[in-house]
């Protein structure tokens, strides 16, 4: 189960979540919690790089693409390297909007899209798609495979 | 004014430069013309101009010029189309959806919809249904297809949303409750109940469509259909009905389409879109709830393993392990054919598709270890081949699960025999390729592999190679791999399998296997099992061998940057280290990262638990992790949680064995002599200011370690030392005479040197409230130990006397100057216990000697007597601490013979029962006593019986598991539950990056009162020298009865203990503390909120929660609104409001305003939680 997707500004504001299965009294801690993490150990880091980090049984799995930082938080089947899948989907989605790592600016600019496009990736605590062109087929509302 | 929210993300959006104002949004804050007084109030501040800066000033233009906009232009104008000012209102946003959806046909109005409101919107984490129709006129007349995207988007949104308080899964701005705002809403009183139902009928209609032209739309209403509560059973049954209806139709296996057009590239039209439809339906299908008894799930999941979709397949796969682990017979069957060579399972191995193969691992996984399967061992190992396969797997994801599944572990059940099996798979099976395989496959790779190779070595050069990996996802995932193998291993020693000769060499399997390989290739079954050759070789080619090149590689892996791939990494050392082993590396692998401040509290503690784990599954290693913990508690004492350290040194005393215990004691008395604050200063009140100079958070939990030994001590010392005054030989009278104290303690530590020991320890610790663990020593032990510690007591209380006894309570060399401590009024208690026993055992003596000499018996009234006293001092003793009533003997043994005496005569029974007054008063709990009363009740296996029930209770934790705190984390721990929300550390909430704006603004405006009183505040929590926290820290001595003993357990008030630090004056308990539990405030408070476009949404603000609650209460000027609507309560801190009625609001949450009212209203409520939309502000 993905439990939490998080794209935060370098502020450390929240700029989207989806949090699945996740009582209400728990989101404010994992945001604290995750922001916190960022900003510890996200400086300096080069874009994409993964770190990792767990609670308990939760793998976390964090990185950083251009002003925006990304965290995703699973358990489960969606350990740290299943995660590392879905965050890697979610990066290639993001540059693929964006165009390149994108500017906090940019992000916001695109966040529709952005929105769409995490709701083809991630879908009620499961990873979903994770092509590139698929992604941005069905958030045309295009097919998955076109004929 | 409805866009009071003040919603940062939502500004940072708006903020959003058109053509028009980008020009100026990049260089400087220079207010654009129509700026109004609060863009000059931020270009005042004099700072350079960052982009952040010119934003704020830009949103905050754009956020004043929406006001008045919206009120001028969006009521009026339906299309606002060269409007620059967006609306940044959810009403605005809501209003614009409702009159572009009435022109959805115009270009412009799509653009608008796709540009700025449906993107705008998503930053809410709920939609109005009152959106719904809208929505859905949109849905059936827009033909934009970004436009339908977005509207199928929100119309997942509104069937997902449960309507809790504006909290959905997913996400955002929390939006207020909409169904309780639906009842007096002016945009038409449209709740959930009523949408949803519309929208699911809509939907399900576009998802039955088979038009051809619609096909891509159908996809898109079948996945906003799962989102549908499915707690609703109508709406359920018709998701199902829906997706085997197309599941029907496009799953006919005669019509399938061929393989190896994974791409659709060239696949004709109708094949395309049956896979589609296939796709979407079984991804739907995945997520509505399994229901096993439905033959159907089964029979389309399998056949959706052929689907030329890669995504469906994974999905299909899912489905099928899923009902694997329910009816593995029933999945093995229907798989049939698809595992073998040519079969879509083999085909699975080579998919692009990692959670796929993941899928399969889990599957292959169930039904070669199903019970049910026995009896066709064929299909077995058919399956059992593919999970082989999957080890060769290119990502690390799928072979780690592989050998994840080969080690046993493949569900959260933790059994011994499927791990012990799981090391004697991995160590003695080998992998040899079936001949017959696919063709796809037999490429280079395949050559390579294509010796039969063992497990262990395929797993261990993996696992290897993994190590060296950049990826810390990847080393962190490696070093659980290996810590699952340590479990395994340590499972396969505790059954004693016989065969783990880990000296063998294992090419000698593969050798032996590789000469009948022509014998046995037309055998389907291509992995069997060899017997071990242990020829005892030690080498690289060993097993033992092999770990230790593993372990070496694990080792270096400590020196990650990442603390918590480290955490792992040793996690992963203590798993794999055996009971026989030299633990100097690992030991001194852990001392020197502790010295490492990067390690936080939590993950030190997980690994204390993972010390815990390893003890359940060796118990031999009691001594060894005892000593590993001893690193713990005295490199980071302030850094482990007390409770679960001690709950270690409990399991570890009781599992150490009667030679053990000596040591397992010493492990815990260690802690007394901390090294960290010198001896002498460290733990009487003078020490505190020392420590807390350098650290004053460590050194309050340094505190709280000690008396937690202290208390340790004084409950287990007797047992650790099989030392019980109901079993000690020596009469009193002996002791008696002892007086001379340097005689005594040398009797002393010579009788028992375990409990002398202790005893010591215990007594060079006086000042941190050890009076009440030697009281219980004293009042549990036989002589000389009683009259030791009745002495030094008393030296305590009154003080002058020390010159007289011995120095071991004195032995930090300084004059602690008893009698001006003033603890007397504390000990004095404690002191007449032991006076009152002591009193009567002379009596007891003399009258024995008067009836000896006189040659009389004892009169009925004489033993009525001397009864009573027993009783009386049994009463007073057990107020102090637990002890066997039946066998317990205040009044010394001699008295043993003639209270027995007396019970005969009077038939009265040995136990009292609940007459007890530790019952009565509730100082103890006497679980033992209540739960072990026939054990009690035995007078010669008291002891044993004590570990017995010990070592049952770790076994299956029925005494204790289910209310002792720590317990509770250490089963969770093994459980391996986790998905409680992290607690993060109080200093996290003050470290933001930057210093930000409002943070300035605050200072400067607060500086002067509330910051000071803050500051003091925390310095009170954290800092021991405050008298507040001694005050505590000295009523938690009292209150601190509640560390896990042998004899009894008060976990219950460990609560109270808790409550009553948190009471003090800090809320340093932190985040757990439910005053954390309260939601930031999403926007800032009160007066400057227009300033403050820096609050954060995450709300991780850098202030603290207190402080913010004295800023809001601070700020001074209220802000007075008035009603704008009817609102009814709809929880018990919202308050119910009349249109019109005046509130002054004293701070914003989440979408709400805290308001007050002038009279109560109809409920009688003066104050409460109202939506921020109904509040009319000036």
């Amino acid at each position: 189960m993905i439990l939490a997707v998080l794209f935060a500004n370098a502020e450390g504001n929240i700029l989207i979540e989806r949090f699945h299965g996740v009582p209400a009294e728990e989101r404010l801690h994992w945001r604290s919690f995750l922001v916190k993490l960022g900003a510890d150990n996200l400086k300096g880091v080069k874009n994409e790089e993964l770190l990792v980090a767990c609670h308990k049984s939760v793998y976390i799995v964090y990185t950083i693409l251009g002003d925006v930082s990304i965290y995703v938080v699973g358990k489960d089947a969606y350990d740290e390297l299943a995660l590392s899948e879905v965050i890697f989907t979610i990066t290639s989605a993001v540059k693929d909007v964006c165009g390149k790592p994108p500017t906090e600016r940019r992000f916001l600019d695109k966040y529709g899209r952005i929105c769409l496009c995490l709701d083809e990736i991630v879908w009620k605590g499961y990873l979903e798609n994770t092509e590139k062109d698929r992604i941005k087929r069905l958030i045309r509302l295009k097919p998955p495979t076109e004929f | 004014m409805a866009d009071s929210s003040g919603t940062t993300l939502m500004d940072l959006i708006t903020a959003d430069p058109t053509p028009a104002t980008s020009s100026s949004s990049s260089s400087t804050s220079a207010p654009p013309p129509s700026a109004t007084s609060s863009t000059s109030l931020s270009s005042t501040l004099g700072k350079p101009a960052t982009e952040k800066k010119s934003k704020r000033a830009t949103l905050m233009q754009i956020q004043n010029d929406t006001i008045s906009a919206a009120k001028a232009a969006v009521r009026t104008n339906i299309m606002p189309q060269k409007q620059k000012k967006k609306p940044v209102s959810y009403s605005q946003l809501a209003r614009s959806i409702h009159e572009l959806a009435a022109t959805s046909d115009q270009r412009s109005s799509q653009r608008q919809l796709v540009q700025h409101v449906f993107p705008k919107l998503a930053v809410y984490n709920s939609v109005d249904p009152s959106l719904a129709p809208s929505l859905l006129m949109l849905n059936q007349q827009c033909e934009d297809k970004s436009v339908l995207r977005y509207v199928y988007y929100y119309l997942a949104r509104i069937l997902s949303d449960t309507g809790s308080q504006g909290l959905s899964s997913g996400g955002g701005i929390p939006t207020p409750n909409w169904d309780a705002l639906a009842d007096i809403d002016a945009v038409g009183g449209v709740t959930r109940a009523d949408v949803v139902p519309r929208i699911i009928e809509q939907l399900s209609a576009e998802a039955t469509n088979a038009d051809v032209e619609f096909h891509a739309r159908r996809l898109q209403s079948l996945k906003a259909l799962t989102y549908a509560p499915s707690t609703n059973s109508d709406i359920l049954s018709r998701l199902y009905e829906i997706v085997f209806g197309i599941l029907e139709k496009v799953g006919d296996p005669s019509q399938k389409k061929k393989k190896g057009i994974l791409g659709g590239k060239g696949g004709d039209k109708e094949s395309i879109i049956r896979s589609n439809l296939q796709y979407a339906s079984l991804s739907a299908l995945r997520r509505l709830p399994l229901d096993p008894g439905n033959p159907a799930f089964l029979h389309y999941a399998v056949l959706g393993i052929s689907s030329a979709d890669p995504v469906a397949v994974r999905n299909a796969l899912e489905i099928v392990s899923e009902i694997a682990a329910r009816d593995p017979y029933a999945v093995a069957m229907a798989l049939g054919k698809q595992v073998q060579p040519g079969g879509a399972l083999q085909d699975v191995l080579h998919l692009h598709d990692v959670l796929a193969r993941v899928s399969l691992a889990r599957l292959c996984c169930t039904i070669s270890r199903a019970k049910a399967l026995d009896e066709r061992p064929d299909i077995r190992s058919q399956f059992n081949s593919v999970l082989y396969q999957l080890l060769l797997d290119p990502s690390e994801r799928v072979c780690f699960e592989a050998i994840l599944c080969v080690l046993g572990k493949y569900d959260s059940a933790e059994r011994t025999e499927e791990r012990a099996s799981g090391w004697y798979r991995l160590t003695r099976e080998i992998l040899k390729l079936p001949d017959a395989s696919s063709k796809e496959s037999s490429k280079d790779k395949s050559q390579k592999i294509k010796r039969p190779q063992p497990l262990i070595k395929l797993v261990m050069r993996r696992l290897e190679s993994s190590f060296r990996s950049f990826s810390r996802p990847v080393l962190h995932a490696a070093a659980r791999v290996v810590q699952e193998m340590g479990k395994s291993r340590a499972a396969a020693f505790a059954l004693g399998i016989q065969d783990v000769d880990e000296g063998a060499h294992v090419n000698t399997f593969a050798d032996a296997s590789d000469l009948n390989d022509s014998d046995e290739s037309t055998h389907p079954e291509s992995i069997r099992r060899t017997s071990s050759v242990s020829n005892g070789t030690a080498g690289r080619d060993t097993i033992a061998g092999m770990l230790a090149s593993l372990m070496e590689v694990v080792r270096t892996t400590v020196a990650c940057e990442c603390v918590y791939v480290r955490a792992m990494v040793i996690k992963a050392l203590i798993w794999m280290q055996g009971p026989f082993d030299s633990f100097d590396e690992l030991e001194s692998i852990i001392a020197s990262e502790l010295s490492d401040p990067a390690w936080s509290a939590g993950l030190l503690n997980d690994v204390l638990l993972t010390l815990h784990a390893r003890f359940k599954a060796s118990p031999d290693m009691a001594v060894t992790l005892l000593e590993i913990a001893r690193i713990f508690a005295t490199k980071v004492p302030g850094k482990v949680d007390a409770d679960v350290l001690q709950l270690l040194w409990k399991t570890c005393l009781v599992g150490a064995g009667p030679d053990g215990k000596h040591k397992a004691l010493e492990a815990v008395t260690i802690v007394l002599d901390l090294p960290p604050p010198q001896p002498g200063s460290m733990l009487g009140l003078t020490s505190v200011d020392r420590v807390s100079a350098s650290d004053p958070k460590s050194a309050l939990a340094l505190q709280r370690l000690v008396q937690a030994a202290v208390w340790f001590l004084g409950e287990n010392a007797n047992y650790a030392a099989s030392e019980y005054a109901w079993e000690s030989a020596t009469p009193p009278g002996t002791a008696l005479m002892m007086l001379d104290a340097d005689k005594m303690v040398a009797a002393a530590s010579s009788r028992n040197p375990t409990l002398a020991g202790a005893l010591t320890r215990l007594q060079r610790c006086a000042f941190s409230g050890s009076w009440e663990a030697l009281t219980t020593m004293a009042i549990r032990s036989g002589e000389p130990f009683r009259l030791q510690i009745y002495e030094f007591l008393h030296t305590l209380a009154q003080g002058g006397l020390q010159s007289q006894l011995s120095d071991v309570h004195l032995s930090n060399g300084e004059d602690q100057g008893a009698s001006g401590t003033g603890l007397g009024v504390l000990l004095s208690p404690m002191i007449k216990v032991l006076d009152e026993m002591y009193s009567a055992q002379d009596d007891l003596i003399k009258e024995v000697r008067n009836h000896d000499n006189a040659k009389k018996e004892w009169t009925d009234d004489e033993l009525k007597k001397l009864y009573e006293t027993h009783e009386r001092l049994l009463d007073l003793v057990s107020l102090f601490c637990y002890v066997p009533r039946t066998k317990y003997l205040p009044l010394g043994p001699i008295s043993a013979k003639l209270i027995d005496i007396y019970r005969t005569r009077h038939n009265i029974s040995a136990s009292t029962g609940l007459s007890d007054p530790a019952v009565a008063t509730g100082i103890s709990d006497l679980i033992y006593e209540s739960s072990k009363t026939p054990a009690a009740a035995e007078p010669d296996a008291l002891d044993d019986d004590l570990v017995n029930a010990w070592a049952a209770n770790l076994g299956d934790d029925g005494l204790w598991g289910n209310n002792a705190p720590a317990m509770n984390r250490v089963n969770e721990f093994l459980a391996g539950a986790g998905t409680d929300a992290p607690e993060v550390d109080e200093e996290n909430i003050i470290s933001r990056p930057s210093v930000s704006y409002d943070d300035m603004w605050a200072k400067t405006l607060l500086e002067t009162t509330e910051l000071e009183e803050d500051d003091a505040k925390s310095l009170g929590s954290s800092s021991p020298d405050s008298t507040g926290s001694v005050e505590t820290s000295i009523s938690s001595h009292f209150g601190g009865m509640s560390y896990p003993s042998l004899f009894s357990s008060r976990p219950n008030s460990y609560g109270a203990d808790k409550a009553s630090r948190g009471s003090g004056p800090s809320i340093y308990e932190g985040i757990s503390s439910p005053i954390r539990e309260e939601p930031p405030p999403y926007s800032s408070p009160g007066m400057y909120r227009n300033e403050s476009f820096e609050n954060p949404l995450a709300g991780t603000g850098s202030r603290s929660f207190e402080s913010q609650d004295d800023e809001r209460i601070s700020s001074g000027n209220p802000q007075f609104g008035s009603a704008l609507y009817d609102f009814t309560a709809g929880g018990d801190d919202e308050l119910s409001l009349t249109a019109g009625e005046e509130v002054e609001i004293e701070y914003e949450v989440d979408g709400w305003f805290y308001v007050k009212k002038k009279r109560p209203g109809r409920d009688g409520k003066m104050a409460g939680l109202v939506p921020v939309l109904y509040v009319n502000q000036p």
